[in-house]
């Protein structure tokens, strides 16, 4: 079968051991307001457009066949794209010369991105990396992330995944049998607040937790909470969390800092950034991390 | 979710913060050290005359004699009348020029063009120099007439070389209009250093002593046959250029004993008084003797390589050698005698780091200039590797010289760590830190691949374990190299532009300069484009070879090397110059450059993929496009430069590389036997690959008109865009293992500093250097990008497209992110350091 891949990145270094390639999955079930990869939500190839890289008046490919119309061309002599209006025919982004219009999203086989990740193969063997599978939700494509992740291990690579946990456990609990590190994001433990923030409640994902480590109490697991300014900076946030993670054997708990280094990929996709410019402070964020580590 | 980009700066960058926040805590510890280094470093450096002046005055008057005898007496003639200065605050003694940063002239290379030179130097933009009244004056009346093309007797070995080379050779060689000035194209390197890069083998004068060469010498003369006519034409003035090269050395370092005796004596601190007391003792004792100590063992090396800088102009510099193998066994004796600790020790090699930092690299030649922009230099200092039976072979000593330059990251001396598949994990991870918190030290070269490539060019295998690294990138087995003409770089994207103009190129027009290969309207397929390219470089690697084989001849009929010469076995057992052409018993490895590789690759990618797979545009309409510099054609110039690129892995490239590669290998497997050496290809620019840009003009790869050239094996500027892994990939898939006559390949990899953080960022460079081993790549550095890199992105963003920056998760070019986002990534990178 055929899944949907908006990246795979190669010499990935910060989640996970040693030196890793990312496969990341298209499509998931939450709408973080301060997600990074906002990108990856929509569960079918798009465009993007990064009006740095457009040509302007000289070129206008990209207007000639698109469908709808979609394009005009700014005082600026960059192409302006009515996203809104688009059909996600992807006519563009085959079109340009600059790559300024590109594509989120391929579908292939599992075999074709295997490939790929096996590229690096060599990297792996000396620093005890390999596969990890991100996204979006990897486990929303639950039979292709199985794929995935089987190849993987026929071919001696390691596989770990990032996972937001809100796909129910019947759904997606074989992908966890081809595991060998599971980070699992634990965003807040009150429900309704967690609705606000990602437009879901997070019992299916608690749910999904609790019956993963009972599964695979043996896999080594991180939990991993992103620390959001208005969301859950408090300490009463970080410490239920905490809590409820340390019941679990081989799990342990990390906070991440919140960034905005994702804003531009809104630009680029049409959609206006849904958190303003508020920034984390440096001193809470050291704070908050003590805690979670007590 | 994410891991915020860190950012830390090297120690080198925190010194000069807190120097300018004026905190000199960095400097404890270091006192000595930092008053030396302070004193001289923003000096701009001094031409000195004093060593071409006696070096013509000798040569002048022994015309006719055995060029080493004639060398020999020279060198004693500098010996005795060079003047000797005390080093002040320093532990060694020794320098050959005026105080402060001096340059010193080889008038044997270039006198022909001193006086137009000199006039240049104070104010040319590259590498400037000041001289005095008096100097300008010795060198017009004392040097300069000696060494006149026309009028004087001493030709260089320029003249004889331009007279010697044929008329369509020349063409390629250097500009019609004027003589001495290259075309970047075929470029040759011997006229502008009288050796290519060198290093000999220091442990013999610490064994030995001057003394113990010259009982050498003084027994082969005894042994020689009285009535031989070759012994007394060819070896009988050699032995006795070699008794007295080790007399004017011998010499020249107890006029360092006198003079530190008497200055002692003037002293008023007591602890400086004794510390010159003792350094006159050592100067008294050593390179004469052997050495007893660390101590003299540095001081007797440090005369060893000055004199040799003395001699000649060493291409790069004379080379440090395996320092850590050689000094091992004083470190050790003085450690357990309790003569010396480790701080000692650091202070005795860091006198020596900064005495380096005084003697600059002179080049006269507009060439030589723009090979070696800003004062380069690569006096390398070989640590680790193996031992001549295969053992690791790091020590104590190994771990002293990283820690020394994690803790002094001075950009002297150029630092080499060799790498093995068995290397320690301790050594590989302190390579990796010092990487890290250094200025990009140490290189590293790798075993595996060289060790395997000495051997196959015809080195025992002990001698090809106990390689010493010498220059950029090279490999040399101190008692059995003995090649050491510089080699011809080739300049093949001027091939593309050959290819794509029938033979002429954008910037000389009409002028043909290659082969008339047609023009691109009659290229039909794509082997018809591939077979014009390789008429083309291969026209290009024949001139090459025509100029090697022309400079091997001659310039053994213009250069000796009486004290290299000594410290060589082959040298002594045959009663030859290490600048004869051939060597009896020896292994002859030369070097010649490909320029521009990523330009080609790309460059053919480019019109495979679009002319002939896409079918989007023309041979002619590229064409028309370079010519315009891609004025009008902009949508053509964005698709080649979105065509497929070396340095990604990506396999529609790198066999177009590979190929690219062959076409050079399989040249020289068939016609280095010609030569007599195992002429290897190598990818080593310096910094020419900017000179070698200029004469380019837009190629196919969408580069404009006149921009560098790719540097050594790495991607073309920001072409690389899949991150580290792939460049090491693609290196390795364009190579051709099966042939024997390869050398280095530069590689520069840029690190985000957030990628190498911390501990983990430590053990994770650790293993992609374990990776980079493993791939058997020759040589790689690596560039930890700071903040100042970034501002410096912002500011220019075409040359940092490459710029990465990775988080996890999400990751982009920098000069892709908005300028906001930049700023803010700037900002918090001060944030989280200061």
């Amino acid at each position: 079968m055929e899944g949907c891949v908006f990246n795979v990145q190669k010499y990935s270094v910060h989640d996970g051991p040693g030196i890793r390639t990312i496969v990341f999955l298209k499509g998931c079930p939450l709408h973080c307001k301060w997600c990074c990869n906002p990108e990856s939500q929509l569960a079918k190839p798009q465009i993007a457009y990064n009006p740095e890289k457009c040509i302007g008046d000289v070129c206008m490919l990209c207007a000639q066949v698109c469908p709808q119309k979609n394009m005009s061309l700014l005082d600026t002599n960059k192409v302006w794209i009515n996203h809104q209006n688009c059909i996600h025919c992807l006519a563009c982004a085959k079109a340009c010369p600059a790559k300024a219009i590109s594509l989120y999203g391929e579908h292939h086989n599992a075999q074709y991105f295997i490939d790929k990740v096996e590229e690096d193969s060599i990297f792996y063997s000396r620093s005890e990396g390999g596969l990890t599978l991100s996204g979006g939700e990897p486990t929303m494509q639950t039979e292709f992330a199985i794929e995935l992740l089987k190849d993987a291990k026929e071919r001696g690579i390691t596989t770990a995944i990032e996972t937001c946990g809100a796909i129910p456990w019947e759904k997606c609990h074989e992908v966890y049998d081809y595991l060998d590190y599971i980070h699992f994001d634990i965003k807040h433990l009150n429900s309704e607040k967690h609705k606000e923030w990602t437009g879901q409640g997070n019992e299916v994902i608690l749910d999904t937790f609790r019956k993963m480590r009972e599964a695979h109490p043996n896999t080594p697991c991180v939990a991993r909470t992103p620390i959001i300014p208005g969301f859950n900076d408090t300490e009463e946030d970080i410490i239920a969390i905490r809590d409820f993670v340390k019941q679990f054997p081989n799990t342990t708990y990390e906070v991440l800092r919140y960034h905005r280094y994702g804003s531009t990929k809104y630009e680029f996709i049409g959609r206006d950034y849904p958190l303003g410019t508020e920034d984390l402070d440096g001193d809470l964020f050291n704070h908050l991390k003590e805690i979670s580590l007590q | 979710m994410t891991q915020p980009i860190q950012c830390c700066y090297s120690p080198h960058e925190q010194h000069i913060m807190d120097a300018a926040a004026g905190d000199t805590n960095y400097k404890k510890g270091r006192e000595r050290i930092y008053k030396i280094l302070d004193r001289n470093q923003n000096l701009k450096p001094v031409i000195d005359a004093e060593r071409a002046k006696y070096f013509t005055e000798s040569m002048a008057q022994t015309e006719g004699e055995h060029l080493t005898l004639r060398w020999a007496k020279a060198m004693m003639n500098i010996a005795k009348n060079i003047t000797v200065y005390v080093e002040e605050d320093n532990l060694l003694a020794g320098r050959i020029g005026c105080q402060g940063r001096y340059g010193i002239l080889y008038p044997e290379l270039d006198g022909d063009i001193f006086e137009e030179a000199i006039k240049l130097l104070p104010t040319r933009v590259t590498s400037p120099f000041n001289m005095t009244q008096e100097t300008v004056d010795t060198i017009l009346n004392d040097i300069a007439p000696y060494w006149d093309a026309k009028t004087g007797r001493g030709k260089t070995f320029f003249n004889d070389l331009y007279d010697a080379l044929p008329e369509d050779t020349l063409k390629v060689t250097y500009e019609p209009s004027e003589k001495s000035t290259s075309r970047f194209i075929v470029n040759e390197t011997a006229s502008f250093r009288s050796s290519n890069q060198w290093v000999p083998d220091y442990e013999k004068v610490l064994k030995r002593g001057f003394k113990g060469l010259k009982e050498e010498a003084q027994a082969k003369l005894a042994a020689l046959d009285p009535f031989d006519p070759l012994d007394n034409v060819n070896q009988k003035p050699f032995y006795e250029a070699i008794v007295i090269l080790c007399d004017a050395i011998v010499l020249w370092a107890n006029r360092y004993a006198d003079l530190y005796e008497k200055e002692a004596e003037k002293e008023a601190d007591p602890v400086r008084k004794q510390e010159m007391v003792d350094i006159a003792a050592r100067c008294r004792w050593v390179p004469e003797n052997p050495a007893r100590d660390f101590r003299e063992a540095l001081q007797s090396q440090w005369f060893t390589q000055l004199f040799s800088r003395l001699e000649q102009k060493t291409g790069t510099i004379v080379s440090n050698g395996r320092m850590d193998q050689y000094l091992y066994p004083f470190y050790k004796a003085d450690k357990e005698a309790g003569k010396l600790t480790d701080e000692q020790a650091m202070e005795l090699l860091e006198c020596m780091w900064v005495a380096m930092a005084q003697f600059i690299d002179l080049y006269m030649s507009v060439t030589g200039g723009a090979f070696n922009e800003g004062y380069a230099h690569w006096e390398a200092v070989t640590i680790g590797g193996q031992t001549p039976q295969g053992q690791d072979a790091t020590n104590e000593l190994t771990y002293l010289f990283l820690r020394s330059k994690q803790e002094f990251p001075l950009h002297y001396p150029d630092l080499a760590a060799r790498i093995h598949a068995r290397s320690p994990q301790r050594y590989i991870e302190e390579c990796a830190k010092t990487v890290k918190e250094g200025s990009g030290f140490p290189k590293l070269l790798n075993d595996e691949e060289i060790v395997l490539q000495l051997v196959s060019n015809g080195a025992t295998i002990e001698e090809a374990f106990d390689y010493a690294v010498s220059g950029c990138a090279e490999a040399r087995m101190p008692n059995r190299d003995t090649f050491t003409s510089g080699g011809v770089y080739i300049n093949f994207a001027s091939a593309i532009e050959m290819m794509m103009y029938n033979g002429r190129t954008f910037k000389t027009g009409d002028e043909l300069l290659g082969l008339e290969t047609g023009e691109v309207e009659t290229f039909k397929t794509w082997d018809d484009v591939w077979n014009a390219y390789v008429a083309q470089a291969r026209n290009l690697l024949r001139h090459a070879f025509i100029q090697q084989k022309n400079i091997d001849r001659l310039r053994e009929k213009h250069f000796a090397a009486p004290l290299l010469s000594a410290m060589h076995d082959l040298c002594m057992k045959e009663g030859l110059d290490l600048h004869t052409e051939f060597i009896p018993g020896g292994v002859d490895i030369g070097y010649f450059e490909s320029m521009g590789f990523g330009t080609v690759v790309d460059s053919l990618a480019a019109i495979k993929k679009l002319v002939f797979d896409e079918k989007v545009t023309t041979l002619v309409e590229i064409r028309e496009a370079m010519k315009a510099n891609f004025e009008g054609y902009e949508v053509l110039r964005q698709r080649l430069l979105n065509a497929p690129k070396y340095g990604n892995n990506d396999p529609y490239a790198d066999e177009i590389g590979k190929a690219c590669d062959l076409v050079c290998s399989e040249f020289t497997d068939k016609y280095s036997k010609s030569l007599g050496i195992e002429y290897c290809l190598r990818y080593v620019p310096f910094t020419s690959h900017v000179p070698f840009g200029k004469v380019v003009g837009a190629t196919p790869n969408g580069r404009v008109a006149y921009f560098p050239l790719s540097d050594g094996s790495s991607a073309s500027h920001g072409c690389d865009t899949h991150g580290p892994t792939a460049v090491l990939l693609s290196n390795y898939h364009t190579k051709n293992p099966g042939f024997h006559d390869r050398a280095a390949r530069l590689l520069n990899i840029k690190f985000d500093p957030s990628t190498v953080a911390g501990e983990e960022g430590t053990k994770k460079l650790a293993s992609f250097i374990r990776t980079w081993c493993d791939l058997k790549l020759w040589h790689v550095q690596f560039n930890v990008i700071n903040k100042e890199t970034l501002v410096a992105a912002q500011q220019d963003p075409d040359r940092y497209r490459g710029l990465i920056v990775r988080i996890a998760g999400y990751s982009a070019y920098f000069c892709d992110l908005s300028p906001a986002l930049q700023d803010d990534l700037i900002a918090r990178t001060q944030q989280t350091t200061i």
